[in-house]
């Protein structure tokens, strides 16, 4: 393993550099060059904010390309790439969470993430909030906040967390698997912050005494929703940016903040430590927080600007609805906790 | 001449193992390893840690922590008339897919009895698509079970209208068993089938000359000469269902969690050592299952001679024909079939053309065309993806029906050390999908640095690799029944006639098994179309996406609103695709039929 890493480390080495070389005629140039950006499938492709974002860059920087690379493991593949001394091969990383940056940092001894928040322009333009990294390196660009979404001619709205333990919701709610869902996780970790890392078991014992059902992740829980299996399921406060229109039944879209609240799922943008174009890293970053960029990538991604004072009007600002409490748990609290949380829940479910 | 032909052999062999090693043993191996060594030393304590705790292993943990208690426990268990006992993750796995396997058979069997014995206008063509099932993805499976079978769904319908239900089976254990039956029924359906087509009719006649009744004949000549095909099918359908995790996931729920569930969560989050451990020990089980099974194979082939498969009798004649128990029972069957396999698919259909709100549309088939157009990084089109789907297809077939045929050649020998090589052979059954994706992850998608050089081993060509690989042993699993059915003598008339092995191979015994080479070829080229993970591993960037990696795009797209008409849309073009490849396979392979 060590040999590997040197040998890995050798390469890079190597290539710095390069990339140094290139970059000696100064920087006063117009940025150039093929700029690798990781992130999720569904980030890239038509209509989406990964391809407006590429457009947009390309026509400010002429020199440069966008190109995307969206392994099916996400995050994961560049944790393993980093640990077995395979090259990274790519610049930027789009799509990172609180949870799985804290995996990143326990995997992994060396740095896969160079600093960031000091060198790209408009990283203090980002809602205190939303800032999840105490070391500076991902910084957020946009953020969800995980509530219920159900059907008012069905239930009642669902006012606080023990009130889904109440006969009335007998078999009535849907979430997902946190072991492998951003929002079943986010709900699992919402229900910890409301009842405590002691209480939090008993409380979801009282959940599958009343008829939970946790499917493995948000399409076959939304897909059950929607064929009426059940009137309440964990998905988006944004929900009803996507179901309005005039022929909509808007009954079966209402959403619920359990306690007033709603957990606050920030995504995140990293640069790689390997990164072999560090200086348009930035460059990117840094045109992902401009006032344009966030209010499209909030429309067609369907999440919350990061920056403040960004408001994207027509159907998100109508639609999209913010908790009057978003709550969230920090890096620190998530560190050294979240996975043992994830396991006994996950273990007392499956015990059942 | 017999020792070249030996050689010939065994150098085919040893290239199968050699590739097998490079795509197969050496990325599973490399994952499995860490089961058993912890910072370098070898060690069993990870294997231990599990079969110690009651999670895992249930009452019989009690094996490892405290074994001198066990038979003291046994009795007490026994006295106080044996109430349910822990089954933890691997028992409840071992016990879901024990029921699932009864359900596939239950399904199955019949449809190769009336695929086998009877002839109705169509039969050919339901023979070719039986293996449509094989080649879903689970996601749009799970899709058209809630839709047929949800609480709002067309079997509830049905049942309102005839005055009857609801019943009320999502998320529960019976719903998950009978999407297992309608994914491994048609491989009962279809082994069995193949075997009964190759059934030598004419010592069913000699019985009956003898004094058999049609009964007795049946149980003492056809039956034996089934079981081999029925034991195969049940045994690989244990193995895949004892696999099993996403449609476990889908329609059951966490709570219904299977091992498989935790290797994949695992593996998730990146806690190598535990997945390792469990999908060690879940290989062995399957490995040894497979070993036991191959022994008791090897021991049931009998030899028959050139008789003919038995002819078929026509469904339908006249009117009095129908009311024949016999075809009443075959009847109540097709509409079972029709419940279990049509409605899932019709449901599939219907969702590609209606709206969430139940209004038609052809939304979702434009969104396929806009698709088509774009020139959007990162979009993927789907005749791209069709083409490469059937291109890797052809390919995997080219691979796997050879070395198919060539492992059952080593399969028909009678030593030991054949017996050895066939259960190493076929392996790749018997280990899931994710160690597979992650070991192929680790190994030939990051690379391996030789000499200072990154090798990489990615594109097309590995995808071809890889889905040969894991579809060559259904060809193997068909064949071999078969071929060892075959009468001697006739391979030794034909090599005193001067034929070389190679020749009255080809010549001779393949044509006597076309029935099977050709079931074979199907579940080959439907294993291909239908994986999704290492080829979302390997293929390089979208333009070599196949039909499922696109499917699976189309989920996550959002500009349709959250709901799964692209991918259904996806879906269906997916289904008549293969729904006309199996049926030209047939068609071609139909040709060496008699």
């Amino acid at each position: 393993m060590k040999r590997r890493t040197f040998l890995a480390r050798t390469g890079i080495g190597a290539a710095g550099v390069t990339a140094l070389a290139g970059c000696s005629g100064g920087s006063s140039e117009s940025l150039n060059g093929t700029l690798t950006v990781a992130t999720y499938s569904s980030f890239t492709g038509e209509g989406t904010a990964g391809n407006w974002l590429k457009s947009a860059f390309e026509s400010e920087h002429p020199d440069s390309t966008v190109e995307f690379r969206t392994p099916e493991s996400g995050i994961n593949q560049f944790i393993q790439r980093k640990a077995e001394g395979a090259p990274i091969d790519a610049d930027v990383f789009v799509g990172l969470n609180t949870g799985e940056l804290v995996r990143a940092d326990e995997e992994l001894d060396d740095a896969l993430f160079a600093a960031a928040t000091d060198s790209v322009d408009g990283a203090d333009s980002v809602k205190p909030s939303l800032n999840f990294d105490p070391d500076g390196r991902v910084i957020p660009y946009d953020t969800g906040y995980i509530s219920l979404v159900y059907d008012e001619g069905a239930v009642d709205e669902p006012a606080t967390f023990d009130t889904l333990l109440e006969p009335g919701y007998e078999d009535a709610l849907i979430t997902q698997n946190a072991q492998q869902s951003d929002p079943g996780r986010a709900f699992l970790l919402w229900t910890i912050a409301a009842k405590g890392a002691d209480g939090y078991l008993d409380y979801w014992q009282g959940l599958l005494d009343n008829g939970v059902r946790i499917l493995s992740d948000w399409q076959p829980a939304y897909q059950a929703y929607t064929n009426e299996e059940a009137p309440m399921v964990v998905s988006y406060s944004t929900d009803q940016v996507y179901y309005h229109g005039e022929d909509v039944d808007m009954s079966r879209h209402q959403v619920g903040f359990l306690n007033d609240q709603g957990y606050a799922n920030p995504e995140g943008m990293a640069q790689f430590a390997d990164a072999d174009n560090p200086e348009l890293a930035r460059e990117f970053m840094s045109f992902v927080l401009s006032e344009e960029a966030q209010s499209e990538i909030a429309v067609r991604n369907v999440q919350f600007p990061a920056v403040e004072g960004v408001e994207p009007g027509g159907d998100f600002g109508e639609y999209a609805l913010e908790p009057p409490e978003p709550v969230t748990f920090s890096y620190d609290e998530l560190a050294g906790n979240v996975e043992g949380w994830i396991d006994e829940w996950a273990r007392q479910i499956a015990s059942n | 001449m017999r020792f070249r032909d030996g050689r010939a052999l065994s150098v085919g062999v040893v290239a199968a193992i050699a590739t097998l090693v490079v795509i197969f043993y050496y990325p599973v191996g490399s994952v499995l390893a860490s089961a058993v060594s912890v910072g370098g030393r070898l060690t069993l304590s990870p294997v231990v840690s599990v079969l110690a705790d009651p999670f895992y292993t249930g009452a019989a943990h009690t094996l490892v922590t405290a074994p001198t208690t066990v038979p003291r426990g046994v009795v007490t268990w026994l006295r106080a008339g044996m109430p349910p006992v822990r089954l933890g993750l691997f028992g409840f796995t071992a016990y879901q897919a024990f029921l699932s396997t009864v359900a596939s058979v239950v399904v199955g069997l019949p449809g190769a009895y009336l695929l086998a014995r009877f002839e109705f206008p169509g039969r050919r063509f339901v023979r070719s698509v039986t293996m449509l099932p094989f080649v879903l993805p689970s996601i749009m499976v799970a899709v058209g079970f809630l839709a047929m079978f949800g609480r709002t769904g067309l079997f509830n319908d049905a049942l309102a209208l005839a005055g009857l239900g609801p019943v009320e089976v999502t998320f529960t254990l019976e719903l998950v068993v009978l999407a297992h039956a309608f994914y491994n029924a048609p491989l009962v359906t279809r082994l069995v089938t193949a075997a009964w087509e190759s059934v030598d009719s004419r010592r069913v006649e000699t019985a009956r000359t003898l004094g058999a009744s049609p009964r007795r004949a049946f149980v003492d000549v056809t039956v034996p000469q089934l079981l081999p095909a029925l034991l195969t099918a049940s045994v690989l359908t244990f193995v895949f269902t004892f696999m099993s995790f996403p449609i476990v996931l889908a329609l059951g729920g966490l709570q219904l969690a299977t091992v498989e569930v935790w290797v994949f969560a695992s593996v998730q989050n990146l806690e190598l050592t535990e997945a390792a451990t469990l999908a060690a020990i879940e290989t062995a089980l399957s490995l040894g299952l497979l070993y036991v099974y191959l022994r008791y194979e090897a021991a049931q082939i009998r030899p028959r001679g050139d008789g003919g498969g038995p002819t078929r009798t026509p469904l339908f004649v006249g009117r009095r024909s129908v009311l024949s128990p016999r075809r009443l029972a075959l009847f109540a069957y097709g509409l079972v079939a029709l419940v279990l396999f049509v409605g899932p698919l019709a449901s599939l259909l219907v969702e590609s053309v209606t709206t969430p709100d139940g209004q038609f549309t052809l939304e979702y088939y434009g969104f396929l065309l806009s698709r088509q157009a774009s020139a959007a990084s990162g979009t993927v089109r789907p005749l791209p993806a069709i083409r490469n789907s059937l291109l890797f297809g052809a390919g995997a077939l080219a691979l796997a029906l050879p070395t198919g045929v060539l492992v059952s050649v080593v399969a028909t020998r009678d030593s030991r050390w054949s017996r050895v090589a066939e259960a190493l052979l076929t392996a790749p059954l018997a280990v899931s999908g994710i160690v597979v994706g992650l070991g192929m992850l680790r190994s030939l998608v990051f690379g391996t640095s030789l000499f200072g050089q990154r090798i990489v081993l990615t594109g097309p060509l590995a995808v071809v690799a890889v889905h040969a690989v894991a579809a060559y042993p259904f060809v193997s699993r068909n064949v071999t029944p078969a071929l060892g059915g075959i009468d001697d003598r006739l391979v030794d008339a034909a090599r005193a006639l001067g034929a070389d092995r190679t020749r009255a191979l080809v010549d001779v015994e393949l044509p006597l098994v076309a029935p099977a080479l050709v079931a074979g070829a199907a579940f080959a080229f439907a294993i291909s179309i239908g994986e999704f993970d290492s080829t979302v591993l390997l293929a390089e960037g979208v333009d070599s996406a196949t039909m499922p990696v696109a499917l699976e795009r189309y989920i996550a797209n959002r500009s349709l609103g959250p709901n799964l008409g692209p991918a259904t849309a996806m879906g269906t073009v997916l289904l008549a695709v293969t729904t006309v490849s199996f049926v030209l396979i047939d068609r071609v392979g139909g040709r060496w039929e008699r």
